[in-house]
């Protein structure tokens, strides 16, 4: 993963055409633990994640490409599990 | 017994007796009290007062009548424990801006325990932290955010419009209803103290389907907007509903709303002007202020009004409330049953397994990766599996 911070996880949330809210009530779904405001934090490479965090956000923009016809384009932490 | 004080010294009862002040004609609350123990037992400290329910505008005077008089007494090393204060708002933060303003230049010291983290939130923003130690914070910042200024202890809110900004990460922190509550009670006060001219500030918020008021600085207004509910018309009722504003100049000559006036009028008052709140530009509420005077709100007053309503709007925004508030409950309510089975769900594979939560999820993450099914689905699977005997092979499992 690149230690550039990048706004690559808001990218595929437009992608995935969920709002900020939406994607946040789906990662709380999950299970995830961050508030909304670091979720945006997040998204736009402001804040890092834990691995665990970072993977149920993508896991829950993976899932909304999937409803879209899609597949799970987003890498998860530990890379190569696509 | 709550408090943790409440022992004698070996040697019998304190010297000074322990002094209460009750006040239960507090509105809206049960009853605030404020219990002083001036015992010796105390180590470094003169005198420790406990508070218990809420402060609101109305008994704060209490809570102020309770300090000075300790300090009076010759009292310098203060300690106020807030465990079993339900609400401190803008009221109760002046009173202990003031006493530990008068503290400071007799070499005394103002001390807060158990502050909840929206107290040190609060008087972190204000930049009342500076001057108020809490126990427990080395510095007695306790700050989420870039360091505030700190600002004069016994000024005025006049300009501190713009606190209401930090005020939002707070109601960010879930999307509860009191987390908003909280903030809006602070908004109320705020809005209370630094409108000229307003005798009562109320917010009016869409829930569950049904205009409700969720803050009031106390109960004359409160019990003004039950007016319009019943009757069913109002000002508060229309900003909230077409998103408008509302400005009643006198209420001895207004025309509109002909059952809601003369209640209104009953209660003494003679100007109101409720603002719309917005969220995604569809109105959810309305943040309304009301004056025994009339002609109370003029263009600045108007003005100011209107950026409170932004601020409280933005408030609404952060913590998710829109304007299908039913549709917000029920959504709320789902996402809250997929948690919990996916808490479950972790919980049973933690227990198979041996594993931690985390990797729990990453392994039925990776099934729902494989099968194209939805985490939830597959969460629900791995549940109801422990409740068959012979189940099929869960999500996971060898095999799969």
């Amino acid at each position: 993963m690149s230690e550039v911070p990048t706004d690559a996880l808001d990218r595929a949330r437009l992608d995935a055409a969920l709002s900020h809210g939406e994607l946040w009530l789906r990662y709380f779904e999950m299970g995830g633990m961050s508030t909304a405001l670091e979720v945006e934090g997040y998204l736009y490479g402001a804040l890092k994640p834990s691995d665990h965090d970072h993977d149920v956000l993508v896991h829950a923009i993976n899932e909304r490409f999937v409803e879209l016809g899609g597949n799970h384009p987003v890498p998860y932490s530990e890379g190569g599990d696509a | 017994m709550r408090y943790d004080w409440n022992a004698f010294d070996s040697e019998g009862p304190p010297e000074r007796p322990l002094v209460a002040w009750r006040d239960l004609e507090a509105h809206i609350t049960d009853g605030f009290s404020v219990t002083v123990d001036l015992s010796e037992d105390n180590a470094g400290t003169d005198a420790l007062l406990c508070l218990m329910g809420e402060i609101d505008l109305v008994n704060v005077a209490v809570f102020d009548r309770a300090l000075h008089s300790v300090i009076d007494q010759g009292n310098r090393r203060l300690v106020v424990d807030l465990g079993h204060l339900d609400f401190m708002g803008i009221a109760g933060l002046r009173v202990l801006g003031a006493a530990a303003a008068r503290l400071d230049p007799l070499g005394g010291t103002l001390m807060l325990r158990s502050a909840s983290a929206l107290t040190r939130r609060v008087l972190s923003i204000t930049g009342l932290s500076e001057a108020i130690a809490i126990e427990g914070v080395e510095s007695g910042f306790d700050h989420l955010g870039p360091e505030q200024p700190a600002t004069e202890v016994a000024a005025t809110a006049t300009t501190d419009v713009d606190l209401l900004g930090d005020v939002v990460p707070v109601a960010a922190l879930a999307a509860s209803d009191d987390v908003v509550d909280a903030a809006l009670r602070l908004v109320v006060a705020l809005a209370r103290a630094t409108v000229e001219g307003a005798d009562g500030v109320s917010v009016s918020l869409a829930r569950q389907g049904r205009l409700m008021t969720v803050a009031a600085t106390d109960e004359t207004i409160a019990g003004m907007d039950i007016d319009q509910y019943a009757t069913g018309e109002g000002p508060c009722i229309d900003a909230a509903t077409e998103g408008r504003w509302f400005h009643i100049e006198s209420l001895e000559e207004e025309l509109r709303w002909p059952s809601f006036i003369p209640r209104a009028r009953s209660r003494g008052i003679n100007s109101v002007l409720s603002s719309p709140l917005l969220a995604r530009d569809q109105p959810v509420g309305a943040l309304n202020i009301y004056s025994f005077t009339e002609r109370a709100f003029a263009a600045q007053e108007q003005q100011l009004a209107g950026v409170f309503a932004t601020q409280t709007s933005l408030i609404l925004a952060a913590a998710g409330v829109d304007a299908s508030a039913g549709l917000i409950g029920r959504r709320l309510q789902g996402a809250l049953r997929a948690r919990e089975t996916i808490a479950l769900a972790l919980g049973v594979l933690m227990e198979r397994d041996g594993v931690t939560a985390d990797e729990a999820f990453n392994i039925i993450r990776r099934s729902s990766q494989s099968s194209d099914r939805p985490l939830s689905e597959l969460a629900r699977d791995v549940v109801s599996s422990t409740r068959q005997v012979g189940a099929a092979p869960a999500p996971g499992d060898r095999g799969e």
